[in-house]
């Protein structure tokens, strides 16, 4: 049953979004780790470029375009599962489900409303971080100029925020089903880690092009590109028809994961046995 | 503030007794450790899981490009062992090291002040973390799978591996004591920690001249890492009294910059300290 | 008609447990072992609407667990509840939109944000149209003392100020039923009492049915008209607050200072406390005429003072608690067989 309107949820959504605005000392640390990140990561690609300039079709700045952009998911939309265990073993849950709305779009709002801030901070330090180690991104159109490459621009710009506008509803849905394994007494925490891990490997730390092929053929068929690989190939190698495919693979991924999400919920809210006493 | 001081009478007597004394904490962690047996468990496979997401990724970045910063794929491996074994060695060890700063802010020195035995060596070894045992045996396990079982590497890997626990921990509480002469020093230290660890775990060579002298000095990387990957590689034993000596200077160093802040230190405005 | 009612509620959980030894952990990894605990066991009771209960009971009684069962968290695993005429858990939705709660350590507040901007939130939650919210709002404003604050994050209140807020929040929709769970723990002597007078306000004004529990006696003795009892899963008293004390005035202490020393032992009744001078004792007014205990006190010499006490309600319950079963603690205080006196410390006091 669906309950709440889309005001319910927005305004979940952007009051979450202040409370972490609130208190920017939280971005401090996360700001830190992934600036010296994306530092090391510059030199471990200016090593691995030391005697080629294109690897697996990434030039290095590429390279370095693509881990700062692949990053920002894992930085800003790697925690709905410590935040959703928490409440859940917390017994927060309990104030959560006796609420009149839908408890699965509920935290969705919430908690990705959070994170967006968060993410926002992230890409603005990346960009300048980028600019500052390797220069301007390559460019969405090369050999266009004038208006054909300003909405080339344009049109990469607004793929790639809707392409990690979407790789962190993913992230969340996924997360959620995971975390939300907690309404069954036993440890959760294995499974996400190795959800993160597989996250890791599969598209953050190095694009997907690099992988044996037998690997990188196999991964596109798992949710993980699209959780990180989706916005940062966006980022760095933009052309119309593979972005569409990108963003539209990622939607097919949301759909199952918001129903994988709700199927968890709907078995594990039945079965619930909230720590009482 | 002299208590606390080595009394140097009898030197031999002071270190029998001393490592009796780290012997009978070390004993007692143990014991808290095995409490947490479920827990070891899980962190351990935990930190194998991320291990092996990293040692993917080089494996296929190798793969494509050859050796980087003139580290091959056994090379990074044998680094992220130092790491991982003298990491944990460092925190089974002295497992209050990172959480010295605190302890330091929190007036909770009031305790180790009071007990007949040096502070520093005291505070640091009264606790220690359930998750570094499996830093520790990682190293090992990974040796075994890049080197074999030859026993002159494994004495040589655990002989290296000395020094560099000394080095990781005479660091991160040199970071921690800085709580002695800043209000809160908790993101400062943090950042040094983070520094030392990140920057330890990739080959050296990537990193240009004048990043290099910080990794042979502030933070000391070079010696955790990379120096031992060379004398290893080497199979150069006359170098593991240098780097003893390395160890020797910056545990003297931290703890000399401890004894500074001591003067400082004002017992904390804790509600249970006062009482 | 009844706003909550219990029947025959029951609820088991299944925990694991570890077996003892070496390799625990594994053997319970591989076979696991589970067993039953009945945290509630048949519970039956029903609460009118806009009364005001106390339900009390000692840790682990079963307390959180039967509220969670009315608000439509955990499922009965027996019996049934009904709270407004719904069934909790399967119209769980609807009832939630008329049924506020308050767990004295939850917070429903956003840490870093003013009260306002929660309750702007909670409004959207509840569907409540802005004009709505605005004019109940500032009638919550108003009577909760929230104005100095209502811009103030909440990380900054105190604790008093925040559980105000909490109360208020929970309010602003107007619930036909109010869960509290502890809702004064932690709060100094004046915020305790302004949260009583609050909370018994709300009632009165909102005609809300109020449900809470505390450990606290001076809650329900303020606030609440009745008392509800559970101990091991089950219900032991269930009565007004007047009944309940009326356990207590079977029992008197009386105390006496004379000016100058004298035989401070009475025919039938020896002091629990004496010096000298003074003694205190204590009347079961069932087997003594209070009356004539203190007249022969009178006539032993020159009184200089002269006190007669109700045993505190607090002992009365304290005997209720340290029951070990659900018949001893239901004779508890009655003078019935089996009302076995668990020595309340706070004699004379």
């Amino acid at each position: 049953m669906r309950s709440g309107s889309l005001r319910t949820y927005s305004i979940a959504a952007s009051t979450s979004m202040r409370e972490r605005l609130a208190y920017p000392g939280n971005f401090a640390g996360s700001m830190f780790t992934y600036a010296l990140f994306v530092f090391i990561f510059s030199r471990v690609w200016a090593g691995a470029y030391a005697g080629a300039t294109e690897i697996a079709g990434y030039t290095m700045r590429m390279a370095v375009w693509y881990f700062i952009i692949a990053e920002i998911p894992s930085f800003g939309f790697g925690r709905f599962f410590w935040t959703l265990s928490r409440d859940m073993k917390s017994g927060q849950v309990a104030y959560l489900l006796a609420r009149p709305y839908d408890f699965v779009s509920y935290n969705y709002a919430e908690k990705l409303g959070g994170s967006l801030a968060e993410a926002g901070v992230i890409l603005a330090e990346g960009i300048a971080v980028g600019l500052l180690l390797v220069g301007l991104p390559p460019a969405a159109a090369p050999g266009a100029a004038g208006l054909a490459s300003a909405l080339s621009e344009a049109g990469r710009l607004g793929f790639l925020v809707v392409s990690l506008l979407l790789a962190g509803t993913l992230n969340y849905f996924l997360q959620a089903a995971l975390a939300m394994t907690a309404f069954w007494p036993e440890e959760n925490e294995a499974f996400f880690w190795i959800f993160q891990k597989l996250t890791l490997v599969v598209g953050t730390l190095i694009p997907i092009e690099f992988l044996p092929r037998w690997a990188a053929r196999l991964a596109v068929w798992t949710p993980f590109p699209y959780l990180s690989y989706a916005p940062a190939r966006i980022a760095v190698a933009f052309s119309l028809p593979e972005a569409l495919s990108l963003v539209a693979r990622q939607s097919l991924w949301i759909f199952a994961a918001v129903f994988l999400a709700r199927a968890v919920f709907s078995f594990g809210s039945r079965r619930l046995s909230v720590n009482g006493g | 503030m002299t208590m606390g001081t080595i009394r140097m009478a009898r030197p031999l007597g002071r270190i029998r007794a001393y490592a009796r004394f780290m012997g009978a904490a070390f004993a007692f962690n143990l014991k808290a450790t095995l409490e947490y047996r479920v827990n070891f468990v899980l962190q351990f496979f935990g930190m194998l899981l991320n291990n092996a997401a990293f040692a993917a990724f080089w494996m296929v970045l190798i793969e494509r490009t050859g050796a980087v910063g003139g580290y091959g794929f056994s090379d990074v491996m044998l680094v992220w062992a130092f790491v991982s074994t003298s990491f944990g060695l460092a925190h089974i060890v002295f497992g209050n090291v990172r959480h010295l700063g605190r302890i330091v802010m929190e007036g909770g020195l009031d305790v180790y002040l009071l007990q007949p035995k040096d502070v520093w060596v005291n505070v640091l070894s009264s606790r220690t973390i359930v998750s570094a045992w499996g830093d520790f045996a990682y190293g090992f396990i990974v040796l075994a799978l890049t080197s074999g079982t030859d026993l002159q590497r494994f004495a040589l890997f655990a002989a290296l591996a000395v020094p560099g626990a000394l080095i990781f921990a005479a660091t991160f509480a040199a970071a921690e004591s800085l709580a002695f002469f800043m209000g809160n020093s908790s993101a400062v230290s943090s950042a040094l920690t983070e520094f030392m660890l990140s920057f330890s775990l990739y080959p050296e060579g990537i990193y240009g001249p004048g990043m290099r002298w910080a990794l042979y000095s502030i933070v000391p990387s070079g010696f955790v890492a990379f120096m031992p990957l060379r004398v290893f590689k080497s199979l150069d034993w006359g170098l593991v009294p240098v780097l003893c000596l390395v160890a020797a200077v910056y545990v003297g160093l931290s703890y000399g910059l401890f004894r500074l802040g001591l003067g400082r230190y004002e017992s904390g405005n804790r509600m249970d300290a006062r009482v | 008609m009844a706003a909550i009612v219990a029947d025959r509620l029951s609820k088991t959980f299944s925990t694991r447990v570890r077996p003892a030894g070496r390799l625990s952990a594994l053997r319970s990894f591989l076979r696991p072992e589970n067993r039953d605990v009945e945290a509630v066991k048949g519970v039956s009771f029903e609460v009118g609407e806009g009364e005001v209960v106390a339900f009390l009971g000692p840790n682990g009684a079963g307390k959180s667990t039967t509220i969670k069962m009315l608000m439509g968290i955990l499922r009965p695993s027996g019996g049934s509840a009904s709270v407004l005429g719904l069934d909790p858990v399967r119209d769980r939705l609807e009832l939630s939109r008329c049924v506020g709660a308050v767990f004295g350590q939850k917070s429903q507040l956003w840490f870093h944000l003013p009260p306002s901007d929660s309750f702007r939130l909670l409004g959207a939650i509840y569907e409540i149209d802005d004009d709505d919210r605005k004019w109940r709002e500032a009638e919550l404003i108003e009577r909760f003392g929230l104005a100095p604050f209502w811009d103030v994050p909440v990380r900054k209140l105190s604790l008093g100020e925040r559980i105000r807020c909490e109360i208020a929040a929970s309010l602003l929709p107007a619930p036909l039923v109010l869960f509290l769970d502890e809702p004064t723990i932690g709060l100094d002597v004046v915020a305790k009492r302004e949260i009583r007078q609050l909370l018994a306000d709300a009632a009165r004004i909102d005609d809300t049915t109020v449900f809470m529990t505390s450990h606290d006696m001076g809650d329900i003795e303020k606030v609440c008209k009745r008392a509800i009892i559970i101990h091991h899963g089950e219900v032991v008293v269930d009565e007004t607050m007047k009944d309940l004390r009326h356990r207590a005035l079977s029992k008197k202490y009386v105390g006496v200072r004379y000016a100058s020393p004298v035989n401070l032992d009475l025919p039938s009744l020896s002091p629990v406390k004496r010096t000298a001078v003074a003694a205190s004792y204590e009347v079961d007014t069932r087997e003594h005429s209070l009356a004539e205990v203190v007249r022969a006190l009178a006539a032993k010499g020159e009184l200089e003072d002269i006190t007669v006490e109700d045993e505190p309600l607090e002992n009365v319950i304290a005997g209720i608690y340290s029951a070990r079963t659900g018949a001893e603690a239901q004779a508890f205080g009655t003078g019935l067989p089996g009302a076995g006196r668990a020595a309340p410390e706070a004699l004379g006091a």
